[in-house]
């Protein structure tokens, strides 16, 4: 009965719980910690940063300040007066606040699709591995069908039928990235569903939904975390290649995307565009995979040891 | 999505080998050996002077390849080398003409008929003789009213042109245009045009080939599959031999031209490459010979380093939104000139397009042979604010959510944000959404009149300021805003009949501030080409209207060229 070793030499006074172990194991992982904190930093920085004025409207044109240098200010024909932290655009925008505001809309989406996914994803995936036998089969079939549609097509067409908007990307790319979530839990629940705790609550007399959601889908927490933060950056890619094509958000809202497609156009002229959205859109998405693996880690001792 | 690089590459260079190693080494490497051997390779232009076949950055995919259906300068640019109309294009002077089809013509003393004596030895791609016949077919074809061509109105000018195309006359042959034999055509026009000469040569006007067209459907079949490459026959320099979408369109020397020991080239090829910047790029690296158009923010950049290839010429065009007459919020003229006057256009034109564009305070170009248009559209922020007040919005804040609808571009959408930011600034407007949409959808969207706001571009079809005030007559197929006002009407009318310039002119400025008063369009700028030409390309003369007859353009390799980077 000695599943979990004593801490500091001490006799066994409680037993830690399976979240506080994994903390304890992250903690360890120093690239995933700084991942997390980095994370963090950006996402209270996009989000909170622009509630201060000093933050300008990311919007307002000043179309005789164009391409002004870094950390210089100035005073426009209309007599406003701008200090431009990262520099402007070619319309006179001020950089700076574009990445502010285009990491919103990255971010929002980035949480928002991968919620829609996950939530899709797992409840089809458990009722899938856990009804099993025919019921199982079609629902996965119904998956592989929707795995062969090419994205990019449905989200054309669909823009097209719906007209550009954002929430319909949310829609479009949370529909599509459930697929894979479904397939893990599903698999994850074929294993658990004959294990004793599933017999038990069964032999207790639980409904098949009580047994579903409290003992089976929290079983499946620690793949489904690794899998969700691995979901967020792939999101953001999808969003930034969509805004890439000029299919996401539409101007002259901004999103990192469409940051770095429009300071991909002026590199020549105007580097500056490309690379301040660039490498934060680069450190958030890195930051993102390296807290996805560090918490494949913790989550999973078994694959920690090899 | 330009097509790929020609692949004969020089492998391996003596820097190869040293430079291998750590990563960093290993990038430079690779940036030094691709500068290198782009250096040392022919270049697809280079390859293209040797063959003269010309490499031409065309805007947009094309919407089609007949006369009848298009209403683009990128389509008429592919359609002028395929066919050949009654007058075509001069080489140096859009005022002058030069024999096409039509060996001479004359016209009677008041200009109201016109007599075109075809010359014999004109071919179709196919071999077929050129007859005054087909060009009769080709009208009846677009006036048509089942074939619904968008340009249709340009052959008003004919006696009973806009009757029949309207359906109020099913029979053809009371349309002035008559073939006397196979070698005379006879136009008897609905009012004098001493400029007709000038109109005859616009893309609407190119003569089509019947047993073609009948070959694959109805004469009123739009799109069929007479279009394709192969089954195309045309009467120009050249014919069609290949057409990938969003890729190319193909067009060689058509041999039974009548002309052809005098065209120069060996063909064209035609590149729909609609991102500015990418076109740039291509030019840049020896795949064109001719940009299209030069992004705004690279124009400085090309002046100040004084290349030679940078062109900036006179245009005869003009730049303008327009607004939906029939739909909220823009049906209120009072809300329309608010908009009107909160538009910046001297900003635009300084900050925005950089290209040496004028300022629009009106809406016809002044280039236009002496006639110069009531300045009205100034920037006036206090006059926009009081237009809105009258219009019934306290503050821009209750203006209801509106839509500008661009086409894809991102100089459009640079001005449409820079507006956009100015009617929010000026008027306090919040609620201004941009939508774009590629170009043949658009071109459908506005001719369906389904948006509040577009963007629009007018480029004369002849040098007279008509083309440009004729499309805002009731109903006509360009007008595309519903607007229509009976005095505009009245008064355009009463201009046709006067052959006095001055007269004639004091009327159409009449004309032109009854539309400028109610403002059914927003006027930017008057446009000036800017472009990138290769110097390999001779005898490309700037002309007002920019429609280059290809056949005199020659390509030969420029031994003074050292490219300046």
């Amino acid at each position: 009965m000695d599943l979990a070793p004593p801490r500091d030499g001490k006799t066994i006074e409680k037993g830690t719980s399976l979240g506080r172990d994994a903390w304890y194991r992250l903690q360890k992982n120093h690239l995933a910690m700084a991942s997390l904190w980095f994370f963090i930093f950006i996402v209270v920085v996009c989000f909170l940063l622009p509630l201060f004025p000093f933050v300008p409207n990311p919007n307002i044109t000043h179309p005789d300040l164009q391409s002004m240098p870094a950390l210089s200010s100035a005073t426009s024909m209309e007599g406003a007066e701008v200090f431009y932290l990262l520099g402007s655009d070619h319309l006179g925008r001020d950089i700076f606040a574009r990445i502010l505001y285009g990491g919103r809309v990255s971010l929002a989406v980035g949480f928002l699709a991968t919620a829609v996914s996950l939530s899709i994803g797992v409840i089809y995936g458990a009722l899938s591995g856990y009804v099993g036998g025919r019921l199982d089969a079609a629902m996965m079939r119904v998956v592989d069908i929707l795995y062969a549609l090419p994205f990019m097509i449905i989200v054309i067409i669909l823009t097209t039928y719906f007209g550009n908007q954002l929430w319909l990307l949310f829609v479009c790319i949370g529909a599509v990235e459930w697929l894979t979530m479904s397939r893990i839990v599903r698999g994850q629940v074929i294993s658990l569903k004959n294990q004793e705790f599933v017999e038990a609550a069964r032999s207790l007399g639980l409904g098949q939904s009580r047994i579903i959601f409290r003992h089976l889908i929290p079983n499946t927490v620690g793949p489904v975390i690794v899998y969700t933060t691995l979901t967020v950056p792939a999101v953001m890619r999808l969003e930034a290649i969509l805004s890439f094509l000029g299919l996401g958000v539409q101007p002259p809202d901004a999103s990192w995307g469409s940051l770095i497609k429009e300071g991909a156009d002026r590199m020549a002229s105007d580097p500056g565009l490309l690379i301040y959205p660039a490498i934060v859109f680069g450190l958030t998405l890195f930051s993102l995979n390296f807290l996805g693996d560090g918490l494949r880690d913790a989550l999973d001792p078994k694959s920690s040891k090899d | 999505m330009t097509p790929p690089a020609p692949h004969e590459t020089h492998q391996g260079s003596p820097l190869h080998p040293t430079l291998f190693g750590r990563l960093l080494s290993g990038f430079l490497a690779g940036a030094l050996l691709l500068g290198l051997t782009s250096c040392e390779r022919e270049s697809r232009v280079d390859k293209a002077t040797k063959e003269k076949i010309l490499l031409l950055g065309n805007g947009a995919e094309p919407k089609a390849l007949d006369p009848h259906i298009v209403s683009s300068v990128g389509d008429s640019n592919i359609l002028r080398s395929l066919f050949e109309g009654l007058v075509a294009y001069h080489p140096k002077n859009d005022m002058l003409h030069e024999p096409g089809v039509a060996e001479r013509w004359e016209s009677n003393e008041d200009f109201s008929e016109w007599r075109f004596f075809l010359r014999n030895d004109a071919r179709w791609s196919n071999g077929d003789p050129v007859t005054a016949h087909d060009f009769v077919y080709s009208y009846n074809r677009i006036l048509h009213p089942e074939m619904a061509a968008p340009y249709a109105s340009m052959l008003y000018f004919l006696k009973n042109g806009e009757a029949f195309n309207r359906g109020e006359i099913d029979d053809f042959s009371q349309v002035g245009v008559k073939a006397v034999n196979d070698f005379e055509l006879v136009c008897t026009l609905e009012r004098p045009a001493p400029y007709f000469p000038d109109v005859v040569k616009h893309t609407t006007w190119l003569p089509i080939h019947g047993p073609t067209i009948e070959k694959f459907g109805k004469m009123t079949d739009t799109y069929t599959e007479w279009q394709k490459p192969g089954n195309h026959v045309s009467n120009g320099a050249f014919r069609l031999t290949d057409w990938r979408i969003n890729a190319y369109v193909k067009v060689r020397k058509n041999p039974h031209y009548w002309d052809v020991k005098n065209v120069k080239p060996n063909g064209i090829n035609f590149y729909p490459i609609d991102n500015t910047f990418t076109e740039e790029k291509a030019f840049r690296n020896g795949l064109l010979h001719y940009t299209y158009v030069l992004p705004n923010n690279l124009i400085s950049a090309y002046e100040k380093s004084g290349d030679p290839r940078l062109r900036k010429e006179t245009y005869n065009g003009s730049y303008f939104f327009r607004c939906n007459v029939n739909e909220a919020p823009t049906n209120n003229v009072d809300f329309r000139r608010a908009l009107a006057y909160a538009i910046n256009q001297e900003t635009i034109v300084n900050f925005v397009t950089r290209g040496g564009q004028q300022p629009a305070y009106g809406f016809t170009p002044p280039s236009e042979a002496g006639y110069h248009p009531p300045d009205m559209i100034r920037h006036d922020p206090d006059v926009a604010r009081e237009f809105l007040t009258k219009a019934g919005y306290e503050s821009g804040a209750d203006v209801p959510e509106f839509t500008i609808m661009i086409n894809t571009s991102e100089s459009h959408k640079d001005i449409a944000v820079a507006i956009q930011d100015m009617w929010k600034k000026t008027l306090g407007i919040e609620k201004v959404k941009i939508e774009n949409q590629e170009w043949k959808v658009f071109q459908q969207t506005v001719q369906d009149i389904e948006y509040q706001v577009s963007r629009a571009g007018w480029i004369g079809d002849y040098v007279d300021p008509n083309t440009f005030l004729s499309m805002w007559l009731s109903g006509d197929s360009n007008n595309q805003t519903g607007w229509s006002n009976p005095d505009y009407d009245r008064l355009m009318k009463e201009s046709a009949s006067i052959s006095d310039p001055a007269e004639r002119y004091a009327k159409l400025v009449a004309a032109e501030t009854i539309l400028l008063s109610e403002v059914p369009v927003l006027p930017v700028y008057w446009y000036t080409r800017v472009y990138l030409l290769h110097p390999d390309v001779k005898n490309w003369h700037p002309l007002l209207l920019d429609n280059h007859p290809y056949k005199h353009i020659d390509l030969v390799r420029d031994e003074s060229e050292e490219t300046p980077e």
